[in-house]
Order: structure tokens, then C-alpha cells, then sequence
């Protein structure tokens, strides 16, 4: 059973990576980059090489390639060794120029330099002279431009998904000299009043703390890497984005960390436990609440996160589902075409092939102007108010899946062999139901129980849409509409590992209700 | 006794060739499938609604041009109910019997194309998939190695959400029509394909299919003669749910913004237009919320009844 398990998670493991590489291929070679051009005013303001120069940085930011300008490369250089006047140093000038001249720039020193360390990375070159008019005067926006340019292939792509997917937090990640004590130790924590696993040298301050917010210990150490967004959630990590809460800002009354000690409080909504690191230098007013370089927050706020509105959500709707869908199909199929049967029929077909479109706003309309639920979900003045409605919207067609079959499946086992030796055995109607014919339909459903739960976590396209949710389930559509690269690949690797999941766990519950049933083929129970 | 009545008997010649025959009720399959299947009702009513329909969208949508724009440069026509509409075009015409949209477009011509579009793509989408998904899944019931191989793609591909791979092609690939038709169809066919192959790999070592093939049958014969006919009425309840499905999924999808084409009257771009103002604007989106579901649920109850008739077990 284990080995078997083993082979199954690692088949699992290999699907997921192809699946992740074909997305790739797909958003990145496939798609037309010039489309990110067509609606962008900054693009169309430029023109030369400046434009060009442009499209550069735009495709980098979609993630399509990696540049380095021979400028930019320049300005480290010459800020390490002349300091924050280096644009005044002559060297400087002169090989900022150098590039002027397409015949000879390739043997100037600095440039010759930038080629060397770039050509050894894999980098290709692109070089634009300068842009004249006949009369020899240049051109707007064509000035020379010399740039390293890192087209990745699919195979470094994945190969960097794969290897940056899982990171963890030691006390050597930040990068700064004046950081001499570094630790990672067990500390009081003065805003939990608890033990906390506390930093200094990693990215985060609090590595393991505990707060009042569900479920009450958290952690920064081991990340998860999906993918970065490059527009809709500005360079924010996917984890991040699903995972921060959302709403307004919570105010509490706390003290600072220069406070403590004092009993001085203060009202704010910041979240102590949620400082990084801040590389660019304390700002004044950051020094008064801080006492150490851990400055850049985040706030707190008082709704659920992403990832939870769509959950709880979804999750209610399908318990109610399996709730009332496995009493009235039971029923259903008892009294086979009788008007219960009839009915509920109807409510099956109804739900099978209306477009889910259509009867979501069915749905709204009707608890809306009937019933006077909240029709938005933010803006409802109750905390259960907004859920009602989204809730309802999922579990009718779940209801109708469920009435579906286990109908189906009852009807199939009634004419099952042993049914007829039950009968004639004597059991009474309602025993052969209960005890024979229940649990035997049951096999069918145990399979899909795993998914309909993890499914949740996806989220809910159209429901969350209609009644402004702020869930995940609106995460890929908006990210291709946007044509954010980064949140179409994290949404594929999260789909795709949760459908497996899924399959995996339903086979699991599957052989451990039903005895009959072996995953491993061969001796013992297999059929 | 009345002698009188042996003048009623006689005596007749025993036939040896005939009696060697074995007579049978004459019975012909797709006879008795359609009989069964007129027996309904409801399917007459179903069938005569879907002949409405056709009239409607391939019939009176040549007469009625749809053209989402002629009113474009005139702001006044944007969203006017029926009696506005009428009152402002002035004539008592149905073009206008629905009101106007999002840019004074006609709704009721709107609603005939894009009922067209609907039902041709999802014809189109059907039939790739089904021929597609039963050849292969014939082949992959039927041989052994090209199973193995295929069980490897499924088990890859069947892991990538439907959705998500739709949405991500149609993205990738742009959103014309027969862009969006290959979007539908290139992975479409596997799901039929693998539950046509669990049906053949059933039936290939069936008693009656192993007889056939010890008597020397070729492939080709067991193919068509012994497995397909035995599946024809699992075929017509896959594609009874095929059809539906895809219109479906056009609504969703332009629902979402990855649907057609501007330029394509489709229900779902009709919806997804009027879904922001269908609180205030309501003769907008019920149309062709309620038509995308009538041609759904017709085609839906429809195939189904087929299916069930294309079942012999109903046919004594």
C-alpha cells in the first residue's frame, strides 16, 4: 500500500510539473507580447530606441525576459567606488558615451567588461545605435542603447519554478554588513503575551507567533512560492495575496516596540507580527515606532482572507448540499416515478442544463426583491447577511448533482441481485434500504467527496462575481485579463495540485469504505 | 355430431423447405427507436419548440440582419424598453419588441444571431468531439500498447482543469470563432475517448466478441458489427449532454471575458453586456439569459429521451 502510494504521489508529482511546463509554453511562448504594447499610452509617447528600450522593461515586467542596460550596469559600477557624485566623475561620462560610436564601442574597456560578465550568464546583446536625421542631428529618443538580454527558455523557467517553489527563512537572508548579531531564538512575545519564534538576519521578524486570528499560530518560516503577480497585485507573491486579509482596517490599542516598557499606548492598525526586513534605510518617522530594522508592515484588517471567504463559503453550500441531496434522492428513488420523483426530476434537469449564468441571477433576483437579502456581499450590513446568498447559489446545483446520483446509483443497486436474496430472506423494506442498498450506492459518492471539499478552495467564478466576494475564485479570470503571466501560472500549479489531491484522497476514502475495493492490484480483495 | 362441418377442414401438404425456416417478428433498430421515441409526448412538444427555434435562428435571422452597431452615433437610442423603442424608432415593428442595448443595438435581431452562432458552435464542437473521441477511444479499448501510451496522456491531461484550460488557450490563441472552436474541442474529445475505451475494453472480451474472433471475424468487422452497435445508446446520452453543454459553456466563458469575439453576436456576450445593468435594465439580459436556457434544456431533455429510446431493452 505504501509503495503503491509512493508511486502514485510521484506520478502525481510528475503530471503536476508537466501540466505546470505546458502553461508555460503556452503563456509564454504562445501568447503575442506586442498585445501588452497596443493599449499603452507610455509606450506610445516614446519613440526610437527609447520606445524599444521601453518595450524592454514591459516585457520583463510580464516576465518574459531578463535585461540588464549597459547603463544601469554603469551606475552600480561607478556608485561602489566614486560614491553618490559619480555622475560628475569623467571615466563615468566617458564610458557612459563610449557606446555612441557603433564601430568602436565594443573595445572600450567598460563595455568589453559588461559583455564578459553578461556573455558568461548566457545573456544575448542587443545593440541600438544612434538614431540621425541626415542633417546629423539625433533623433528623439535615439540614443544609443546597449543592453544584455536573457531570453529564459522553458526548461531554465520551470527549472527555476521548481527550485525557488519551497524557500525557507534562515538568519543569513538579508544582505546588510552592519548586521552583525545574527540569531534565531525563542523570544516573549510583547504583543501575544506568548512565546515566539523571533529573528534577526531573516526576511521576517516573527518566524513562528501566535495571535487572535484564526487558527491562532502562524508562521513565516517555510514559504510557498506560486508565483508573482506583475500587475493586478503589483510584484506581490501569490501565497501573500490570497492569505492577507481583506476589508477595512482593524484599529487596536497597542504600544510601539519604543514604547514598551512605558505606559505610553497608541491606536493603530498596524500588525507587528508582520515586519520584514527594510534594506532601503529607516525613515525618521519609522524610527519612532521601531527600534530595530525590522520596518516595512503590512495592516491589520478586519475581514477574512481571500482564500477563507471563498471557503467558508463554499464549503457550507456543499454540506448543505450533501445534507438535503442524499435524503431526497434516497426518497426519490423509493417512490420511483411517483411525484416526488417527478419533481425532483424536473429540479435535476432544470439545474443540469440551464446555463449556471442564468440561474445565479435568477437566484439573486428572486432574494433580492423577494426576501430583501444583501444583494453585495461587502457592502452587507451583517456579518451572516452576505453569505446568504452566494451560499444559496452554490448549494442548489450541488443539491441537484447529489439528488442526481444518488438516485442514480440507489435505482441501479435496487435491481441488484442481492437485494432479491434479501428480500426473500425476509428483511423488511426499510433494512435492505438502510443497511444494504444505502451504503452500497454510497461507493459512488465516497469518490467525488474529497474533491467537492478541496474544490471549495478554487473558489467560485460566476457566484463570487455577481455578489462581489472577495475571494479567490475571480483570481485567473482577472489574471487573464490582465494578462498577468505570474498569476496564471500559480492558479494552474494550484488547480492542478488540488484536483489531484482530490483524485488521490477519493481513492483512498474510496478503499478504506469499501473493502471490495484495492488500489494495488492483484492479491487479495482485488475484484 | 354435425357431419356437415368436416366440409370446413382439409388436409394440406407438409413443406419441408419451410418448415426449416425460422420466422421472426421483422425488427429494425433505428424503427423501433424512433417509435419508441414518438410514443413520448413530451418530446413532440420538445421537437416542435427546437423546430421554432431553427426557424428562428437559421430561417427568420437571414430577414432580420443583425447589425450591433447602426445605432452607435446616436446616444438616445442606448437602453430603451420596448414601448421607447418603439415610440422613438417609430414604427410598431419586431425588431424593436425586445428594446434596445448597450448601443441602441436591436435586442430581438440580437437574440436570433446569436441563438445561430450558439447552435452552430455547438453542432460544430459536438460533432468534432464526439467523431474524434469515439475513433480514438475505439482504437485505445482495442489495442493494447496504444492503451498503455494512452493512459499515460489521459493521467497528464486530465489533471489540468477544463476551465483553466479553455480559459488559458482562448487567451493564448486570441477569440475568433474557429479559435474558440479549437479551444473547446482540442482537449475535449479525451473524456468521451477514455469512457468510450472503459466501454470497448467491457465488450472486447465479451463471450460473443471472443466467439466472433476464434471464427476467424477481422478487426475491422468486430469493430463495427459487434462493439459500435452495442454502444450507440451510450453514444447518444454522451452527446445528449455534449450539445447542451457547450452553450453553456460559450455564456460562461464570455460571461468571464474570454468568450468571442465583439464582432460574433453570441448569447454569452449579450448576457455578459447586460449582466452590470440587469437590475435596471432588465429587458436586456433576460432575453437571452432565458433563450440560451430554452435551447439548453430542449436539447438536454431531448437527447436524453433518445438515448433512453436507443436503448433495445425499450424497444419490447
Amino acid at each position: 500500500m505504501a509503495k503503491y502510494l509512493l508511486k502514485r504521489i510521484l506520478f502525481s508529482l510528475f503530471a503536476l510539473i508537466v501540466v505546470t511546463g505546458i502553461v508555460m509554453v503556452l503563456v509564454y511562448t504562445y501568447t503575442n507580447r506586442n498585445d501588452l504594447l497596443k493599449s499603452d499610452d507610455n509606450w506610445k509617447k516614446r519613440s526610437g530606441n527609447e520606445q524599444k528600450l521601453y518595450e524592454y522593461t514591459v516585457f520583463q515586467r510580464y516576465g518574459y525576459l531578463e535585461f540588464v542596460d549597459y547603463t544601469t550596469f554603469l551606475k552600480t559600477k561607478y556608485l561602489e567606488t566614486e560614491g553618490e557624485s559619480y555622475t560628475q566623475n569623467e571615466d563615468y561620462k566617458k564610458a557612459k558615451n563610449a557606446i555612441s560610436d557603433s564601430a568602436t564601442f565594443q573595445d572600450y574597456p567598460d563595455v568589453a567588461e559588461f559583455i564578459d560578465k553578461y556573455y558568461g550568464e548566457g545573456y544575448d546583446f542587443v545593440y541600438m545605435p544612434v538614431l540621425k536625421y541626415a542633417s546629423g542631428k539625433e533623433k528623439a529618443g535615439g540614443g544609443a542603447i546597449l543592453l544584455a538580454v536573457n531570453e529564459k527558455s522553458v526548461w531554465n523557467r520551470l527549472w527555476d519554478y521548481i527550485t525557488g517553489f519551497i524557500t525557507f527563512e534562515s538568519k543569513y537572508d538579508v544582505e546588510d554588513e552592519n548586521l552583525t548579531d545574527r540569531y534565531i531564538r525563542w523570544e516573549d512575545d510583547p504583543y501575544s503575551k506568548l512565546p515566539a519564534l523571533v529573528g534577526s538576519g531573516t526576511k521576517h521578524k516573527y518566524l513562528i507567533y501566535f495571535d487572535s486570528r484564526f487558527p491562532f499560530i502562524h508562521q513565516n518560516l517555510i514559504k510557498i512560492n506560486l508565483g508573482i503577480s506583475s500587475v493586478t497585485y503589483k510584484n506581490q507573491e501569490i501565497t501573500d495575496v490570497i492569505n492577507t486579509p481583506t476589508g477595512d482596517m482593524k484599529v487596536v490599542t497597542v504600544q510601539y516596540p519604543t514604547q514598551l516598557g512605558t505606559d505610553q499606548y497608541t491606536e493603530t492598525s498596524i500588525d507587528f507580527h508582520s515586519v520584514t526586513y527594510n534594506n532601503a534605510g529607516v525613515s525618521d518617522s519609522d524610527r519612532a515606532i521601531f527600534t530595530d530594522n525590522y520596518t516595512v508592515y503590512s495592516y491589520q484588517k478586519k475581514g477574512l482572507t481571500m482564500l477563507e471567504n471563498s471557503f467558508i463559503i463554499g464549503f457550507i453550500a456543499t454540506v448543505i448540499a450533501y445534507l438535503m441531496g442524499l435524503p431526497f434522492g434516497i426518497f426519490m428513488s423509493r417512490h420511483k416515478d411517483g411525484l416526488a420523483d417527478k419533481t425532483g426530476n424536473f429540479y435535476i434537469i432544470f439545474m443540469m442544463s440551464v446555463p449556471s449564468l442564468a440561474y445565479i441571477f435568477l437566484f439573486a433576483t428572486i432574494g433580492t426583491t423577494l426576501f430583501g437579502f444583501p444583494y453585495k456581499f461587502a457592502t452587507s450590513t451583517t456579518k451572516i447577511g452576505g453569505y446568504i446568498l452566494p451560499v444559496i447559489c452554490l448549494a442548489l446545483p450541488g443539491l441537484g448533482n447529489v439528488m442526481r446520483w444518488i438516485r442514480r446509483y440507489m435505482i441501479d443497486q435496487m435491481n441488484a441481485d442481492y437485494v432479491k436474496f434479501a428480500k426473500a430472506e425476509g428483511l423488511s423494506e426499510q433494512e435492505i434500504f438502510s443497511g444494504h442498498i444505502f451504503p452500497n450506492a454510497m461507493v459512488y459518492l465516497m469518490q467525488g467527496l474529497p474533491g467537492s471539499i478541496l474544490g471549495c478552495l478554487t473558489g467560485a467564478i460566476i457566484t463570487e462575481r455577481v455578489f462581489a466576494v472577495p475571494g479567490v475564485g475571480g483570481l485567473l479570470t482577472t489574471a487573464i485579463d490582465s494578462k498577468d503571466n505570474g498569476i496564471i501560472i500559480a492558479c494552474t500549479v494550484f488547480y492542478t495540485f488540488l484536483t489531484i489531491l482530490s483524485i488521490i484522497l477519493g481513492d483512498l476514502l474510496l478503499s478504506r469504505y469499501d473493502p471490495r475495493v484495492s488500489l494495488t492490484d492483484g492479491k487479495g480483495g482485488g475484484r | 355430431m354435425n357431419d356437415n362441418y368436416d366440409s370446413l377442414f382439409y388436409f394440406i401438404d407438409s413443406n419441408t423447405i419451410e418448415s426449416e425456416k425460422i420466422v421472426a417478428p421483422r425488427y429494425s433498430y433505428w424503427e423501433s427507436v424512433f417509435r419508441v421515441f414518438f410514443r413520448k409526448k413530451s418530446n413532440w412538444i420538445a421537437l416542435f419548440l427546437l423546430a421554432v427555434l431553427f426557424i428562428g435562428a437559421f430561417g427568420i435571422s437571414w430577414f432580420c440582419p443583425y447589425e450591433p452597431f447602426e445605432n452607435i452615433t446616436d446616444s438616445a437610442t442606448f437602453h430603451l424598453n420596448p414601448s421607447q423603442a418603439m415610440e422613438y424608432f417609430g414604427e410598431r415593428s419586431f425588431k424593436w419588441c425586445l428594446g434596445t442595448g448597450l448601443h441602441g443595438n436591436s435586442i430581438a435581431y440580437g437574440i436570433l444571431s446569436a441563438a445561430r452562432t450558439s447552435l452552430v458552435l455547438a453542432a460544430i464542437c459536438s460533432v468534432i468531439n464526439m467523431t474524434v473521441g469515439v475513433l480514438i477511444g475505439a482504437a485505445w479499448g482495442y489495442s493494447r500498447t496504444m492503451d498503455s501510451i494512452m493512459l499515460v496522456v489521459y493521467n497528464i491531461l486530465a489533471n489540468i482543469p477544463y476551465i483553466l484550460l479553455i480559459s488559458v488557450l482562448v487567451y493564448v490563441i486570441g477569440a475568433g470563432f474557429w479559435s474558440f472552436i479549437f479551444a473547446l474541442t482540442v482537449t475535449g474529445w479525451l473524456a468521451i475517448a477514455f469512457f468510450i475505451r472503459t466501454q470497448v475494453l467491457i465488450i472486447r472480451d465479451r463471450e460473443y466478441s471472443l466467439a466472433s474472433r476464434c471464427l476467424g471475424t477481422p478487426t475491422g468487422r468486430v469493430i463495427t458489427r459487434n462493439i459500435l452497435p452495442y454502444m450507440t445508446s451510450v453514444i447518444v446520452t454522451l452527446l445528449a449532454s455534449e450539445l447542451p453543454s457547450y452553450i453553456g459553456m460559450e455564456v460562461f466563458l464570455s460571461y468571464i471575458g474570454i468568450g468571442l469575439s465583439a464582432s460574433i453576436p453570441s448569447l454569452g456576450r449579450m448576457i455578459q453586456e447586460a449582466q452590470g445593468v440587469f437590475l435596471t435594465y432588465p429587458w436586456e439580459f433576460w432575453p437571452p439569459v432565458i433563450v440560451a436556457s430554452i435551447i439548453t434544456v430542449i436539447l438536454y431533455v431531448l437527447g436524453q429521451n433518445l438515448a433512453d429510446a436507443s436503448d433495445p431493452r425499450t424497444h419490447m
